[in-house]
């Protein structure tokens, strides 16, 4: 019985192909190479809104998104923002409230605010309850936070994370109570309608740049290096491939 | 210790899932769908604390206790109360009667439920209108082509298009298919590589929020 | 005019227009787009006695958007005696996909267990796609009323997507990606995704490689296919208010941008 499988040879060769570079990125930043990524307006814009939410003594809300559950990478990058967040309103003592679809997403939240609340040195600002779980169901999750945007009125909302139908209804409503909006998920669809509705929108990777961006660990800001060679690569290639299909339209070494 | 086993199990696991796919062995197939079994039972186990912890809030809401006007608590308190009596309902009826065609449970669900958040998803169509209405101002010049191209598929995409010409969803299939296509595919390789980063840096230890927060 | 005015006037004409074009009755000229005509021929051309899956992997908000569609599937699969296997990756779904399917399968004459079954609703919907490629009744070894599978003379000879001609997936988000990437890479089981109109543009680049063998989207799309069956349908009825939508909203960025440059006009006068 064969132990590999001939059909996956082009994934396999793709995967190593960018492991390799990102260890080449790890390594190079280990080695004091410089990598900066440059200003993205969303994350800037993050001591803004929490310093509003505070100077008008509402909360701020924050919410991933119906789409993903904690195993999504797009969860993992909110994750990294919320962890920002909740230092910024810990030190600044406003109120923040996370509601969620999911109850592992809800678990892993609670930890990272009340690790922020600890980084900040206020541990005892941290508020268990305003982390909550609220249903699996999604017209039924788009429907609370409307309902919690429109009550509580909060003067910063931000929305990172896999949306998908709700994300108009929230960012809607959140405008029409008057509150800075910021933005970022993977879904095409919904990021069309964030640039509309919101002040600050992250598109593509510069959610997945946040981790990076915000904390300037060197590990992370390599692997956002590595994307943008990757990327690269893959630019090349499609060159590559047009001009050969181009010059010889029967031709397919490029498909697999 | 109590973050070193989370990491190795992500590490060793990550790295199981990931050899297995290039694997046709019968040893890599079975270790494949014993994970995805464990996967199946831990998955039952998180719908536990999602139930749990919605009960626990929603009686600290509704509980007679004097709130505190910070928190805003009292004012969620009758939605929160609905919202009990509704999940202590569905399971009741659902073991009363059943869950087959004609009972009482489907009859709760296809008269109360469905329309509940069939009504929800129609709000989309009012904050489209008034999206559009407030979003597609002409101000720049990518603005404005990107607002003819808004009004092209817009007609394009409903049957009236054809009592004027053809050609409008001739021109509403190439504005999807080309310029609207290529644009999408360019972002969607981007969330692709920041997602192979992030799982890579999650596996291999760096990314560590899920942990407690450490990044 | 402030901000809440306008919103309330955009909203109540919007109802107003919707309420309206549901009380007429004006039959619209369809022409079936080539997808809609792609699913058709192949589900016309399937041998009898094929089996396909559906999946509703929706919620029930979609329900009058994602019925139709539905509605129609089913009715061709069914005429065409092909035998149907119904499950969900979507809790809502289950109670929705076993009370169409069901509805469905009586105007036909259809009995549970020779011409279709209902497997039921599997959480963790990755892994679900995945172990069905090995073994469907190791994901589901019993169906949604709890009989054994293999007591249902159906499932008898499915043992995984090489017994099935085609997966459909009825969704209303991204799930139908999922059938794609798993389903679809990794075993190449053929997959049809019907769906609502706003996810269609999600789709296109899975249609344009080939990886997605075709879609049918929105109330035109059933309203398309319901044409083709030669039956008109509550996609056909819907397609006058979501014609009038577009219309309106068509007017409503005319209207916006005619305000806008009258006011940039008059602040360049004034300056």
């Amino acid at each position: 019985m064969a132990i590999f499988d001939p059909t996956t040879l082009p994934t396999l060769v793709i995967s190593l192909i960018s492991i390799a570079v990102v260890l080449y990125a790890v390594i190079s930043i280990k080695r004091g190479k410089e990598f900066t990524i440059r200003e993205i307006p969303g994350l800037k814009a993050i001591d803004d809104a929490v310093g509003r939410a505070t100077e008008m003594g509402t909360p701020v809300l924050f919410t991933p998104g119906w789409g993903g559950d904690i195993q999504r990478p797009t969860t993992i990058a909110s994750m990294n923002i919320l962890s920002s967040v909740a230092e910024k309103t810990a030190e600044y003592d406003c109120r923040l409230i996370y509601p969620t679809h999911d109850p592992v997403i809800m678990a892993v939240a609670q930890e990272v605010v009340k690790e922020g609340c600890l980084k900040a040195g206020y541990p005892d600002r941290y508020r268990a309850d305003d982390i909550f779980y609220i249903t699996s169901s999604q017209f039924g999750y788009a429907a609370a936070v409307d309902g919690i945007i429109s009550r509580t009125k909060p003067a910063s909302i931000f929305l990172l994370g896999t949306f998908e139908a709700e994300s108009l209804i929230m960012a809607e409503t959140g405008n029409a109570v008057g509150a800075i909006q910021i933005a970022g998920t993977d879904s095409t669809i919904q990021l069309a309608f964030f640039i509309v509705a919101c002040d600050y929108t992250l598109i593509g990777e510069e959610l997945f740049a946040a981790s990076g961006y915000l904390s300037k660990n060197k590990s992370i800001l390599s692997s956002v290096k590595a994307q943008d060679i990757l990327k690269l690569l893959i630019a090349l290639f499609i060159t590559t491939a047009l001009i050969w299909a181009t010059i010889d339209p029967k031709s397919s070494w490029w498909k697999y | 210790m109590r973050v070193k086993i989370p990491l190795a199990i992500c590490f060793l696991s990550g790295a199981i899932m990931f050899i297995q796919y290039f694997s046709r062995h019968p040893l890599a197939k079975a270790v494949y769908n014993g994970i995805l079994d464990w996967w199946q039972i831990i998955f039952a186990f998180t719908l536990f604390v999602g139930v749990a912890a919605f009960i626990k809030s929603g009686l600290k809401s509704v509980s007679w206790s004097k709130a505190r006007p910070s928190t805003g608590r009292k004012t969620d308190a009758p939605y929160k109360a609905i919202s009990l009596v509704g999940l202590a309902l569905m399971p009741i009826l659902a073991l009363a009667g059943g869950t087959k065609f004609g009972s009482p449970f489907l009859w709760v669900f296809d008269n109360m439920q469905a329309p509940m958040q069939s009504t929800v998803f129609s709000l989309l169509a009012f904050f489209v209108a008034s999206a559009s209405f407030r979003g597609f101002r002409a101000r720049t010049i990518p603005a404005t082509i990107l607002l003819i191209s808004a009004l092209f598929v817009l007609l394009g995409r409903i049957p009236v298009a054809d009592y004027f010409t053809e050609s409008l969803a001739k021109a509403t299939f190439w504005i999807q298919d080309y310029p609207s296509m290529a644009a999408r595919r360019a972002i969607l390789i981007g969330i692709g590589l920041g997602s192979m980063t992030t799982a890579l840096r999650v596996i291999l230890g760096i990314e560590r929020t899920y942990l407690r927060g450490e990044r | 005019m402030t901000n809440l005015k306008t919103r309330w006037i955009i909203f109540a004409s919007l109802l107003a227009l919707a309420v309206i074009s549901y009380s007429i009755t004006i039959k619209l000229k369809i022409r079936p787009s080539p997808q809609v005509q792609k699913t058709y021929d192949y589900i016309e051309n399937l041998p009898e006695s094929s089996a396909i899956v559906v999946s509703f992997d929706h919620e029930a908000s979609s329900l009058p958007e994602i019925k139709p569609i539905t509605q129609v599937i089913l009715r061709h699969a069914f005429r065409n005696n092909i035998r149907i296997i119904g499950m969900s990756l979507f809790a809502e779904g289950t109670a929705i996909g076993y009370s169409m399917l069901t509805r469905t399968a009586g105007e036909f004459g259809k009995s549970y267990g020779q011409d279709y079954a209902f497997l039921g609703f599997k959480p963790q919907h990755i892994s679900a796609i995945l172990g069905m490629g090995e073994s469907m009744r190791g994901v589901f070894p019993e169906d949604y009323l709890g009989t054994p599978i293999d007591s249902i003379p159906l499932m008898r000879h499915i043992d995984n997507y090489d017994s099935i001609a085609m997966v459909i997936s009825i969704a209303d988000g991204d799930r139908a990606v999922q059938w794609i990437e798993y389903a679809g890479a990794r075993y190449n089981q053929k997959i049809l995704a019907g769906l609502t109109a706003a996810m269609i543009t999600t789709y296109d680049p899975y249609l344009n490689s080939g990886q997605l063998f075709s879609v049918v989207g929105g109330l035109k799309g059933a309203a398309e296919y319901e044409m083709l069956y030669g039956q008109p349908g509550s996609g056909s009825r819907g397609l006058l208010a979501q014609s009038m939508a577009h219309i309106f909203i068509i007017a409503l960025i005319i209207i916006g941008n005619v305000i806008y440059f009258k006011g940039r006009a008059g602040k360049k006068g004034r300056g």
